[in-house]
């Protein structure tokens, strides 16, 4: 047995000291690590653990005209929100809740009683009108809040639809500008945090936190009202009397691929958007659908043929007997019998497929596909919109002397209303081909500042500048005197193509009697403002040719729309040639200040309506000077005094 | 080698006296801030727990007075007796009907406020059975049959009884304190290796036997994993002390003892004190309990003879222990065992038993010889 020393005992009992220091040591070092190397991350964490926050949305920007009218807005809907732990008497509080909301008793009673620190009332709670508003303020419930919410409104209802899209209940973009532009649009999220106990509590002592919401910006568009407008009332105006299966109307400014206005039919109403087909709304047909352009794509081939010199509109002569033998096969222009022997400018007037056909084969292949590609077909434009279609030309590999053919007088290819719209911009603007947009400008909603401006994207040079102003004349005397007459706009010298162009059934072959009639147009021809295209698809009850039903609709858009837009009338343009059954226009005499009894005397072809009492005429519309259809209404406004 | 009949002759140590009575009144102050949001809510009296803590600790001052008084040789004489007693209440408090069932474990014995843990008093039982043993038998301590076994059979068989509530913390500062007796009396280093060897090769044993076992020490190492499980205490402590940082939020500051940290003026009152006081704070409570250890360490060195030498080291060890494994479960360096912090934790019969644990130390100081 070994005797231990009382020195062994010791040194023991010191070396437990020291292994209890530096077990305190060790301990003071993790004290201070969780203290200050992961302190912050914790102190996150417990933040987050502490904190309630209530969330305060952001009003969503507005969406503007070019003029600064309204197009989206915000109207104000409170929602309810309930914090379960502050609910003093459940039951009392879910009756109340379950009468002002129109829900049960249960579910109002599971909502305030939900073991969550907020509860939405989801979606009955949501957006709630005025009535409900009052009601729940008045009762002022413990644990019942009223978070200030807003809904989308759009004054304009189911105007320009497709263009501005819409915003679902949380506010956020579902469709159309509201999608494409949401993040702008939306602004950021504000909240106030609470500092709160496990049990949800409110601890006043420590101050709350506000971050205010950040508001979505404004967005000011392209788009002019007042163009707009006249586009869907001629739209209405063509489904009445049509009834087609669908309608498109562009205008852009080819000076700057700004878009004016854009509609298509059918269309919704944004704010009830739950309750139409989604393809109605999926499918922005003016730049989603696809179809053959017809005519209108001769403008493409003429801009080739010119640039490329291989024709002289005024001293080149074409004969068509009626058909054209290409490869093997006999192509047939429209008017059976041919057009006879005509100048290519006739050629264009005509609208004359073998014609185009001839311009085709002096260009080539190679030629003509490169403009087309340099016009933009085949690919999206790029406009600020999603869903834009593509699309479909001849692979060059597959083109052989017919494909070439068909393709110079708009047929075999596939074309987006955009793409046309654009490509005509480009011919006319002096050959300048311009990505088309229609978000102009953001504006902050509180200093109204401007914080971003859009710049026009010119992607091309498409074209001289000379060929784009001997297209401008060949399209203008379309107009004037060819296929395009029904587009005539007094004093606005309106350029433009029809087009008739075959639709291809589900069987994989053009469909009888069902075209899509078109009429693209510009105007003034000096120096373009607006370029508008309409595209009927299988209009009822009618002849169905562009220049009878389109060309009429393009004629007022474009004629009302340079009003609106004040642009100067020109003088000096190519004279309408008139042609049976039309009748030559009359000018409205100056009736003011007439006697009621004189108006016999001038009153030979048109229909007098009267407005208010008495022997004198003080006014008038139309005013004096202007053109109309024999036969029209004059309004005059009466008076007992002679002014 | 050492006198039969100490007297006394000095003064208390009175930097251990004032070590203990500054960590008491920190406790107490600490209990007020920890405790009256919950004491506000269960008693809508937001001193509840803090009047309750200011009795205990007066009586327990009382107590440890009176003990002080009490010449250390009395306890050697008595030694079997308290064992004895330890025992029996120990094996009471394991059947149905006597023992209390309080937060899973069956430990407690006697009715509402005037009951007591019989682990508490094992703890101390066995420390001052265990000093006298060594002391008279320490020529055996280096047999394997004659002193180490036996020894640590006795231990264990209170560590096995206090594990049948189950509380494995104050059976593991039992254990830990008692190995510290048996090291000191010069117990052979190769016998402690066997032990070692022995538990380590049990420990591979109920891994192997079931692997699960292993995910609950992965589970402490990271308690998100589990955030409203396992996890959830050591996660809400962090959470108070992480936030504290060098200076803490400031007394009464805590955001912690709003309900998220459970009942946090007992086991996690540490937790508190470095959110409100920060490093600094909690540095300072380290550097008492540092002062405490050291203080004991030089009263066993100076002891009069063998008995107080090991009394007073099985002491002082045991408070430091206990408050080691307290702190280190509250900042997330060992899992959660459930012990108190000692003389800061609320709770009043073990902190009168440990302030009459400290009375004995503060006799023995009296007798130490420079």
């Amino acid at each position: 047995m070994k005797r231990v020393s009382a020195v062994t005992t010791k040194k023991r009992i010191v070396a437990v000291f020291l292994i209890g220091l530096l077990i305190f040591t060790v301990i003071d070092i993790r004290l201070g690590y969780v203290q200050f190397v992961i302190g912050d991350k914790l102190m996150g964490q417990a933040n987050e653990l502490w904190t309630r926050d209530i969330e305060f949305e952001p009003e969503r920007g507005n969406i503007l005209d070019s003029n600064g009218e309204v197009l989206a807005e915000n109207v104000t809907a409170p929602s309810v929100v309930v914090v379960p732990r502050q609910v003093d008497k459940p039951e009392e509080t879910a009756k109340n809740l379950s009468n002002i909301l129109d829900i049960s008793y249960d579910k109002a009673y599971e909502y305030v009683t939900r073991n969550a620190s907020s509860v939405n009332i989801h979606p009955d709670g949501r957006k709630i009108d005025e009535k409900q508003e009052t009601a729940i303020r008045t009762l002022n419930m413990d644990g019942v809040y009223l978070s200030k919410d807003s809904k989308r409104h759009y004054p304009y209802g189911d105007d320009l639809s497709h263009v501005i899209g819409f915003a679902g209940i949380d506010n956020q973009g579902l469709m159309g500008l509201e999608l494409f532009y949401d993040d702008k649009l939306s602004g950021d999220k504000g909240s106030l945090s609470f500092y709160s106990d496990a049990k949800g509590r409110r601890l006043d002592r420590l101050a709350d936190e506000y971050s205010p919401p950040k508001d979505g910006l404004d967005l000011k568009t392209t788009i002019n009202t007042k163009v707009q407008t006249i586009m869907e009332r001629e739209l209405d105006l063509a489904e009445s009397k049509y009834h087609p299966d669908g309608a498109v109307a562009i205008a852009v400014n080819p000076k700057t691929g700004g878009i004016l206005g854009m509609t298509s039919r059918p269309n919704f109403h944004p704010e009830n958007y739950q309750e139409v087909d989604s393809d109605v709304f999926d499918r922005n047909l003016p730049i989603w659908s696809t179809y053959e352009p017809g005519s209108t794509f001769k403008i493409i081939t003429l801009a080739a043929a010119l640039e490329e010199k291989v024709v002289d509109l005024e001293n080149d002569h074409f004969h068509d007997d009626g058909d054209i033998s290409v490869g093997g096969t006999e192509l047939h222009c429209w008017k059976s019998g041919g057009h006879g022997h005509q100048s290519y400018l006739e050629v264009v007037q005509n609208s004359c497929n073998p014609g185009f056909v001839s311009l085709g084969q002096m260009l080539g292949k190679e030629k003509l596909f490169s403009y087309i590609n340099s016009f933009g077909f085949g690919k999206k434009t790029g406009i600020d919109l999603q869903g834009e279609g593509n699309g479909i030309l001849f692979k060059p590999e597959n083109v052989g002397p017919v494909e070439l053919a068909t393709t110079a007088f708009g047929q075999g290819v596939s074309v987006t209303p955009i793409q046309q719209v654009m490509a005509v911009a480009a011919a006319v603007n002096g050959g300048y081909l311009y990505e088309p947009y229609i978000a102009e400008e953001w504006i902050d909603p509180k200093t109204k500042k401007t914080t971003e401006k859009v710049e026009p994207t010119m992607k091309k040079k498409v074209i001289s500048e000379s060929t784009s102003k001997e297209i401008r004349h060949a399209l203008e005397s379309v107009v004037a005197q060819g296929t395009g007459r029904p587009a005539y706009v007094d004093g606005y010298r309106v350029g433009g193509k029809t087009g008739t162009a075959q639709k291809v059934g589900p069987d994989g072959r053009y469909m009888e009697n069902n075209y899509v009639v078109s009429f693209i147009g510009f105007a003034p021809a000096d120096d373009p403002e607006i370029v508008v295209y309409v595209a009927v698809d299988n209009p009822k009850d009618t002849v169905q040719f562009g220049g009878v039903v389109a060309a009429p609709i393009v004629g007022t858009i474009i004629g009302d729309s340079l009003r609106a837009m004040e642009v100067e009338p020109r003088k000096g343009g190519l004279d309408k040639e008139y042609q049976w059954p039309e009748e030559p226009k009359v000018e409205v005499p100056d009736l003011v200040g007439l006697d009621k009894e004189e108006l016999t005397e001038y009153m030979t072809n048109l229909s007098i309506e009267t407005s208010g009492k008495g022997d004198y005429i003080i006014d008038q519309a139309p005013s004096p000077g202007t053109k109309v259809e024999q036969g029209s209404k004059i309004r005059i406004y009466l008076s007992e005094n002679n002014r | 080698m050492f006198q039969n009949k100490a007297r006394s002759h000095t003064s208390p140590d009175y930097i251990l006296l004032g070590v203990i009575i500054s960590l008491l009144l920190i406790g107490v102050i600490m209990v007020y801030s920890s405790s009256y949001v919950w004491a506000e809510y269960k008693f809508g009296d937001a001193w509840y727990y803090v009047k309750r803590q200011v009795l205990f600790a007066g009586v327990g001052v009382a107590a440890m007075l009176f003990v002080m008084k009490i010449p250390y040789s009395t306890w050697k004489k008595y030694a079997r007796v308290i064992l004895l007693a330890c025992f029996i209440l120990l094996f009471l408090v394991l059947i149905p009907g006597i023992g209390m069932v309080r937060g899973g474990a069956q430990s407690w014995i006697g009715i509402g406020a005037f009951s007591i843990q019989p682990s508490e008093f094992m703890k101390l039982g066995l420390i001052i059975f265990l000093s006298a043993f060594l002391a008279t038998k320490q020529k055996y301590i280096t047999s394997l049959k004659q002193g180490f076994l036996p020894s640590i059979m006795l231990i264990f068989t209170a560590f096995g009884l206090i594990m049948l509530q189950p509380d494995l913390g104050t059976g593991m500062v039992l254990v830990l304190t008692c190995m510290i007796l048996v090291f000191a009396a010069g117990a052979r280093l190769s016998h402690f290796f066997g032990l070692a060897l022995l538990g380590l090769i049990g420990f591979v044993g109920l891994i192997a036997s079931a692997p699960y076992r292993i995910s609950r020490i992965t589970a402490f190492l990271n308690p998100w994993e589990d955030p409203l499980g396992d996890g959830f205490q050591i996660i809400q402590s962090l959470y108070a002390i992480g936030p504290g940082g060098l200076m803490g939020l400031g007394f009464g500051n805590s955001l912690q003892k709003y309900f998220y940290l459970p009942e946090p003026q007992t086991d996690f009152i540490f937790a508190i004190l470095g959110e409100e006081l920060g490093f600094i704070g909690g540095t300072i409570v380290l550097l008492l309990f540092l002062l405490l250890l050291w203080r004991g360490i030089k009263v066993s060195l100076e002891a009069p003879d063998l008995f107080s030498r090991f009394l007073a080291l099985g002491i002082v060890s045991m408070l430091a222990i206990q408050a080691m494994i307290n702190i280190s479960v509250v900042i997330g360096l060992i899992p959660v065992t459930g012990i108190t912090l000692p003389f800061l934790s609320y709770g009043g019969s073990s902190l009168t038993l440990i302030l009459c644990s400290v009375g004995i130390l503060l006799n023995i100081s009296r007798y130490t010889k420079i």
